[in-house]
């Protein structure tokens, strides 16, 4: 096959109605183009979610005690060695952290509210949001810090700051009722409200001390890499028998069910784009095969041979693809690199905060995303150029010449 | 003796046309030699194109034989068919000839392209094809840049350049003013005398008729005379 030839016959037929092919190729630019930019866009919300899912104090993988799920109390609780250390390489883990979480109701000199009271080692606090919030006041000290933080939203509910005294109330081991007075050592500021108004801290071993057991009501692990849940999962569960080893996608199955459903979505919008694509496509191979019966008659009469003529529909659809696929891709990289510092949503955002999102929408660019899109472009470049192909193989070379 | 190029017998061609077939060829029996220079005409209608067409393989008749260089076109498939117009035959039709988007010279080389000669090669040849046919400072140009006579000159190249047996023209000047068909013809009978070339044309131009040694007259799909002009027949070899 003169394939040669039927690469520069298609090149050159590229050239031929100027404005039609401009016209399609501004077309695929600004689909692909807009379809990267896109696929950036819900990964980065997709990333962003599962992040501040795991952030939440859950961590990829939680060890619970039974029943704490529904019913979260001190009774649901478990011990841990004191030299514990979870059975994970190094280069896997990227840290852990043992707390006691808790309901408790807490009290300024003006407001009561429910919370969740939580006892940490702030050591280990690096995995979870508490470790990168910001601060007015100071950050707990160590795990027998007997001082609180709390939430700003929730400081701004109770009326309070930091410096001044909150009483708080929980059950202890024994079922009775405790009540301890703190003073807040800081006030922490984290994106989204949702968490502010949830969390208080204290040191574990002052928790541990109110609700006069040694214990623990959960072990938070982050996992480093491309975390691999489900056989850390396994080696846990061996380990702490009698007790729930659940990973984050259990623990938070609507962050889980988004995290999917944004793999669908990329999926679901690249067909979309891609369906209102092929129309055009089709439309302009066939009228560029139309108008060239005689010249394609010619050709077949003077010996060129039916597969050459698919071969060469065939060509000038993917040429006109890759060069819209390529100048697409840039294009759509190129905004993402504009976005870079994330596109500011706080003006719809109050409804994302719920979903677990920030408020900022960081693009993040993945590579096997530009490939999928680049090669299942191509692969409909191809496709959309068989009917066309088949149509220009169907003219009878006689009747193209009388016409 | 001659070899023979073409041999028809018995080729009827008909169409269907509302239940009552039309016969554009019946029973059609003729030769043609190496060298020869054929003229066929008629009237419209008569079979003339249909007769080219056939011979050229674009076209199966109904019944009969042909044969083109001892090969019996009635045995070939269709990518068969295409090898044979592409490496034994040449084809000049009354227009578009050419392909828009190549210059003379490519269209020249396309199909040397498709027979899958060398590049170097392709071009010697090409531009020695033009520059027999006098247009060779046109290579650079594509046919909308042409004259119509230009036009059929680099198809008539293109059709040459690849030596074959046979040169098959379908109303080759029908577009053209009497003087480009008289420089026309006056290169078709060149290339017969000068180069041996094997012609077959269709046409109602009396001129055309005029430079052919050989008349083959058609009416209603039949050969009502094949007469070889007194001044040709010297240069019959
Ligand atoms: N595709 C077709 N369908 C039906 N009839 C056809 C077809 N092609 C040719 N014919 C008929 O066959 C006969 C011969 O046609 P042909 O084209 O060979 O004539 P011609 O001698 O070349 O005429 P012209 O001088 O007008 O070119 C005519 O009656 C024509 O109507
Ligand atoms: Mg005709």
């Amino acid at each position: 096959m003169p394939l040669k030839l039927l690469v520069q016959l298609s090149a050159r037929n590229l050239s031929r109605h100027k404005r039609r092919n401009f016209m399609l190729l501004m077309a695929i630019c600004v689909a692909v183009g807009g379809v990267t930019f896109m696929n950036s866009l819900i990964r980065g919300f997709q990333y962003d979610m599962q992040e501040s899912a795991v952030a939440n104090l859950t961590g990829h993988v939680k060890i619970l005690a039974p029943g704490y799920l529904d019913d979260p109390s001190i009774a649901k609780s478990f011990k841990l060695a004191a030299d514990w250390q979870p059975d994970i390489a190094a280069e896997e883990l990227e840290g852990w952290a043992a707390r006691i979480r808790i309901p408790a109701v807490i009290m300024s000199e003006r407001e009561t509210r429910g919370i969740q009271f939580v006892g940490v080692d702030p050591a280990q606090e690096s995995i979870s949001f508490l470790g990168d919030a910001d601060y007015d006041g100071q950050s707990l000290r160590d795990a027998s810090d007997n001082r609180v933080v709390i939430g700003r939203a929730l400081a701004e509910q109770l009326e309070t700051k930091v410096g001044r005294r909150l009483v708080i109330i929980t059950q202890g081991a024994d079922g009775l009722n405790r009540e301890a007075g703190f003073r807040i050592a800081g006030v922490y500021d984290v994106e989204g409200t949702g968490l502010e108004k949830i969390f208080v801290f204290t040191g574990i071993k002052m928790l541990q001390q109110m609700v006069d057991a040694e214990v623990f009501t959960e072990v938070s692990i982050k996992l480093a890499g491309t975390p691999r849940e489900f056989s850390v999962k396994v080696a846990l569960a061996e380990f702490f028998t009698g007790l729930v080893v659940l990973d984050w996608q259990e623990l938070e199955p609507q962050a889980a069910a988004m995290f999917l459903f944004a793999d669908a979505a990329i999926f679901i919008w690249f067909l979309i784009m891609m369906g209102a694509l092929i129309f055009g496509l089709v439309n302009t191979l066939i009228t560029a095969v139309m108008e060239r019966v005689r010249e394609l008659g010619m050709l077949r009469a003077v010996g060129m041979r039916p597969g050459a003529v698919i071969v060469q529909v065939v060509l000038e659809s993917t040429f006109m693809m890759a060069l819209g696929v390529t100048i697409g891709i840039g294009m759509g990289v190129g905004l993402i690199f504009w976005a870079g510092d994330g596109i500011d949503l706080s003006e719809w955002a109050q409804g994302m905060e719920m979903a677990g999102m920030r408020s900022v929408l960081v693009p993040r660019l993945m590579i096997a995303d530009l490939i999928l899109v680049a090669g299942l472009s191509m692969v409909f470049g191809v496709l959309a150029s068989l009917y066309p192909a088949w149509r220009a193989v169907k003219i009878n070379p006689l009747e193209a010449l009388r016409r | 003796m001659t070899e023979v190029v073409v041999r028809c017998s018995g080729v009827t061609r008909t169409y269907q046309d509302e239940a009552v077939p039309v016969y554009a060829l019946r029973g059609v029996d003729f030769e043609v030699r190496r060298g020869e220079f054929v003229s066929l005409a008629g009237p419209s209608g008569s079979g003339k194109s249909t007769l080219l067409n056939v011979i050229g393989g674009l076209d199966r008749p109904n019944e009969g034989l042909i044969e083109v260089d001892g090969i019996n076109l009635n045995d070939l498939s269709q990518s068969e068919l295409s090898d044979m117009r592409l490496n034994k035959m040449g084809f000049v039709f009354q227009a578009y000839n050419l392909i828009p988007v190549l210059s003379a010279l490519e269209n020249v080389e396309f199909i040397m392209q498709l027979q899958g000669v060398g590049a170097a090669e392709r071009s010697e040849r090409a531009r020695a094809a033009l520059a027999s046919l006098g247009i060779s400072e046109l290579e650079h140009r594509r046919p909308g840049e042409l004259s119509g006579g230009q036009q059929q000159r680099a198809a008539i190249a293109r059709a040459i350049v690849t030596n074959p047996v046979l040169l098959l023209a379908d109303e080759p000047s029908a577009n053209l003013d009497s003087h480009a068909t008289e420089e026309l013809l006056e290169l078709l009978q060149r290339l017969n005398e000068e180069r041996g070339v094997t012609i077959v044309t269709a046409t109602h131009d009396p001129m055309v008729m005029s430079y052919a040694k050989r008349r083959i007259n058609l009416r209603d799909g039949t050969i009502v005379e094949d007469a070889i002009s007194a001044a040709a027949l010297p240069a019959v070899r």
